[in-house]
């Protein structure tokens, strides 16, 4: 155990390293882009006004209210202390809302549309992946052009044709929104089935793309596994296939569960792709919004949301290594 | 393992329903509504005492329970796309920060579905209608003071009349707080005061001679500001103890209008507003009825495209947003779907969209180059491909500072500027031109130099501005034709907007040729627009959001368009707008590269009919801006549905 501990420590000394630079440079990067935030919120404000100097009073007021004419080392020192008390400021590009609106009302649907499709893409690619590799054959010729084929699909090519095709001919799911252009939320059979509704083409756009890059490193896996010595040995000790397959599929995996957790880790990032074209709401877009807008503390906070969660992932991933493959461990250790 | 997987692939699914089923406001939200009416003012100072930013959560107002338990009924909503782009922020009428669209926009036809001005400009006919005021405004002899009455049946939402109290307390405010209405127009308008309960006048700042500053820009302030309640306001200076920046940023979700809609509903996926059946309008002193929508729906789409798509499909009735070859969807798709005007260019043009000459690059301090650029520019090639013809040609509608209404286009004397108008895609004439001034290539290799320097530069404008992008590459492929090196860049927005509005200091290297908008219809045009595009007063300004981005600068135009507003001789007007016409298109410091509408209006019919078209029979006409800005909301009443 004193050896897991080492491990342990190791891993959550180079975490909080990487945690500090990370969020060294979600402050950093974002302010160091040419532009002034300032300027377009001022382009805003100053529609319609016809005194010039009346402009400039104003991109003062901003400019004060927001900072961005201070000292960048004195940004930094504000930032963190407002950061320890989880307060991440105003957002420029839709103040006076806070930032913590902005990604409260958006994150839950980044959640709810990537996380399960994640899943299922991952669970249905590995399964089919095994499957190839184990069966072989025509179910092995025909579903790997298909999957080479499909994960090699743009994002936004898979979305346009599925919206194309199942919402604009076929009709059967709408092409916009969360839910119901003529709904307005309420508990209601009417607005679920809505939500469900609208759910299916951005899910499937996400889901179908994943499915087919799992599919391939799944099976490149399972077939190198299933002509190790350890199978051939197992065979020789007539232990049965479905036993024999149990050993291949777990240490297969491994690899696999890495991508999964770096998935999971990035997928408040959102679904820029399906958020866009779907015109469904989510923190990708969020997000590219506030780059484009030049929104830093939006973009510090959700980029520092993003570098926790991946952050937190791998690190967990390391440590349940550590637990299920001990030759990890031990060679961290050393 | 295949069971086990079939069961977590259901947990998976149902969870995933579960959670987007969350996302959005559960019913709470709108069960608690009718209370809210009630107690929504006392716990809004109470808790915004405390944090003075209050934020804004997905609301409803005052409604049966019934109507909105579950659709909105399609005929009884009107849909619209292209206004709103991103959620809600706030209901403030004193900000201009508020992102609703549907709501707030006190521009040249201020957007009057919530909050009201006196007058309702209309850009068809130039004349300013009264709305809240009764009756028309009047100067006084000496031009100094304008003085309008208050309708009697205009009320407040809440049942309290609108009174000139309300304001003059409402420019007391706009001057306390230096909102950005307050700032800018603090130096034209010294005061506005109540004579009487009805009674407004509105006193001109003077100059020194005792005229006022600027008479047009007074009489622009009664159609393009509103109206709001000096005791509401008197609630929100309280909560805000008096901080401006607190008081533009107060989401106003008490706040107390007049208008015939208010807010009903909005999230990050749609805004929908609500008729007032107690609006004061439907008196016989204004309308005599509601407008004919109950609601007024606007779901928030990411791009163009979606608002396309739904447009396309029935989900949208009034589209504000540009759709490339939209006469496709009538003429191909047989949809019913149509424009103002049934053939190109299917809308009123009334702003420039407009090539900017930064006049202090090597070479285009140079009439000759300017103008043989702007001569070899092919300006059908732009108009059919950037706008797919939504835009009048040059020859139908030559260049001047005029948009293309037939009001502005009368204002100048065509015959006069003729021999200084150019075709486009002039290559011969262009070269000729650069020759007869001594630019030529002189070390043979194709690119004209002057003084010994190859004229090369970068035209430049927004990246993904799509139509944007189409004219600048057709700008940079004319100087190629003509010996000189055009290359085009495309930088973010937020860099491009920080430097083309910085105006103290020469404009930065890739800048040489830019892209920037000219003002639309409005009651201060042409003057506005041409203020923006020649004035010298905008150089040397840190932030620049007015014009002459290129720093142009001309004793003679500032004279003239200082002077335009204080004439009121309509020949002499005609002459000074000529002179400007002839300067404008003899030293080319822009040019014009398209026109553009005010509004993109296209209309589908599936649902409503009887939009605004050409020759509706409507008097006054109702211009196409979809039915929200200025006298254009007329166009509410008139709607019909298309099955009743």
């Amino acid at each position: 155990m004193k050896g897991y501990w080492k491990y342990f420590l190791n891993k959550f000394g180079w975490f909080l390293i990487t945690f500090v630079c990370a969020f060294l440079l979600n402050f950093t990067l974002p302010r160091l882009m040419p532009g002034d935030p300032v300027a377009a919120i001022v382009s805003r404000l100053a529609q319609g006004m016809s005194d010039a100097t009346g402009v400039q009073a104003i991109y003062q007021q901003y400019a004060d209210l927001f900072a961005t004419n201070q000292p960048m080392h004195e940004q930094f020192f504000i930032y963190i202390r407002n950061v320890a008390r989880g307060d991440f400021g105003f957002s420029f590009s839709q103040y006076p809302r806070t930032v913590a609106q902005v990604i409260k009302g958006s994150i839950v649907w980044t959640l709810a549309l990537q996380f399960p499709a994640i899943i299922v893409g991952w669970l249905i690619g590995n399964t089919l992946g095994a499957l190839a590799a184990y069966l072989k054959g025509g179910f092995d010729k025909v579903l790997m052009p298909i999957s080479i084929f499909i994960s090699n699909f743009p994002a936004f090519g898979m979305a346009v044709i599925l919206m194309v095709v199942f919402g604009v001919y076929l009709q059967w799911f709408p092409t916009s929104g969360g839910y119901g252009f003529d709904l307005i939320p309420t508990l209601s059979w009417n607005f679920i089935w809505s939500v469900i509704v609208h759910y299916q083409l951005p899910f499937w756009s996400i889901v179908l793309i994943a499915i087919g890059g799992q599919a391939i490193g799944m099976r490149s896996m399972a077939i190198y596994e299933l002509n190790a010595d350890y199978v051939k040995y197992s065979r020789f000790l007539g232990i049965k296939d479905r036993k024999i397959i149990g050993y291949v599929f777990r240490n297969a995996m491994l690899p696999q569960i890495t991508g999964l957790a770096l998935s999971v880790g990035t997928m408040v990032g959102g679904a820029l792709v399906a958020e866009i074209i779907f015109s469904y709401p989510g923190l990708g877009f969020t997000l590219l919004t506030a780059v484009r807008g030049q929104d830093y503390p939006l973009i510090s906070a959700a980029t520092l949301i993003i570098t926790i969660m991946v952050l937190s992932a791998n690190f967990l991933i390391e440590i349940l290594y550590g637990f299920i493959d001990p030759r990890i461990k031990a060679a961290q250790a050393d | 393992m295949s069971k086990k997987l079939n069961v977590l692939i259901s947990a998976l699914f149902i969870f995933s329903v579960i959670l987007t089923a969350c996302a959005t406001p559960t019913p709470q939200t709108i069960t608690v509504v009718e209370t809210q009416v009630v107690t929504v003012k006392e716990t809004q100072v109470v808790t915004v005492k405390e944090t003075q930013i209050v934020a804004v959560v997905p609301t409803a107002a005052p409604l049966d329970a019934a109507a909105v338990a579950a659709a909105l009924p399609r005929n009884e909503t009107l849909y619209f796309n292209g206004q709103q782009w991103g959620p809600v922020v706030g209901w403030n009428p004193y900000s201009s920060s508020n992102n609703n669209a549907m709501a707030i926009s006190q521009q040249d036809s201020a957007r009057v579905t919530m909050f009201e001005t006196p007058y309702l400009y209309n850009m068809l006919d130039g004349k300013q209608y009264p709305l809240l005021a009764d009756g028309d405004y009047a100067w006084n002899d000496a031009r100094t003071e304008i003085t309008f009455k208050i309708k009697a049946a205009a009320k407040w939402s809440d049942g309290t009349p609108v009174t000139a109290e309300d304001y003059a307390y409402t420019w007391a405010t706009h001057v306390k707080y230096n909102t950005p209405t307050g700032a800018g127009n603090k130096d034209y308008i010294e005061d506005i005061v109540a004579v009487d309960a009805q009674t407004v006048v509105i006193k001109a700042k003077l100059n020194a001679e005792g005229k006022a500053v600027n008479p047009l820009l007074v009489s622009a302030f009664v159609s393009t500001n509103y109206v709001i309640q000096k005791a509401w306001t008197e609630i929100l200076e309280a909560r805000v103890g008096g901080d401006a920046t607190a008081l533009l940023a107060d989401p106003a979700e008490d706040v107390v209008y007049s208008g015939p809609y208010h807010k009903f509903y909005t999230d990050d996926t749609k805004v929908v507003m609500v008729r007032d059946d107690n609006y004061w309008g439907q008196d016989a002193s204004m309308w005599g009825k509601l407008p004919v929508p109950k609601y007024l729906a606007h779901a928030i789409f990411k791009d163009n495209a979606a608002g396309f798509v739904a447009l396309q499909v029935g989900q949208v009735d009034v589209s504000q947003q540009f759709n490339a070859n939209i006469q496709d969807l009538w003429l191909k798709n047989m949809l019913p779907i149509s424009t103002y005007l049934p053939e190109a260019p299917y809308g009123i043009g009334a702003s420039l969209p407009t090539a900017f000459f930064n006049l202090k690059s090597h070479g285009l301090d140079q009439v000759a180059v300017r103008k043989a650029i702007a001569m070899a520019v092919d300006y059908d090639t732009i108009i059919s491909n950037a706008m797919t013809n939504q835009s009048a040609t040059f020859n139908q509608v030559p260049r001047s500072l005029m948009n293309p209404t037939p009001g502005e286009q009368a204002l100048y004397n065509h015959e006069a500027v003729k021999d200084l108008q150019w075709a486009g895609k002039d290559y011969e004439g262009a070269k000729a031109l650069l020759d007869e001034a001594g630019i030529v290539d002189t070390d043979g290799d194709g690119w004209r130099e002057y003084e010994g320097k190859k004229l090369s530069y970068v035209a430049t404008c927004p990246n993904g501005w799509s139509d944007w992008q189409a004219a600048i590459e057709v700008v940079a492929a004319a100087g190629k034709e003509i010996g000189i090196d055009i290359t085009s860049n495309y930088p973010e927005w937020s860099v491009y907007q920080t430097v083309v509005t910085k105006s103290d200091a020469p404009l930065a290297e890739g800048y040489d040729i830019f892209m920037m908008w000219s003002a639309g219809a409005g009651p201060t045009m042409p003057w506005g627009r041409i203020r923006n595009l020649l004035s010298s007063e905008f150089v040397g300004m840190a932030s620049n959001w007015n014009g002459n981005w290129g720093q142009y600068s001309n004793p003679e135009v500032d004279a003239l368009i200082q002077a335009i507003p204080g004439e009121t001789d309509e020949a002499k007007l005609i002459e000074m707008y000529t002179e400007l016409v002839r300067i404008y298109l003899t030293e080319i410091p822009s040019f014009t590269l398209m026109y553009r509408p005010q509004s993109f209006h296209a209309v589908n019919e599936t649902i409503w009919t009887n939009f605004p078209h050409q020759d509706d029979g409507t008097n006054p006409p109702v211009p196409p801006l979809n039915l929200t800005d200025g006298w254009s909301i007329a166009g509410l009443y008139n709607l019909m549905l298309t099955t009743p």
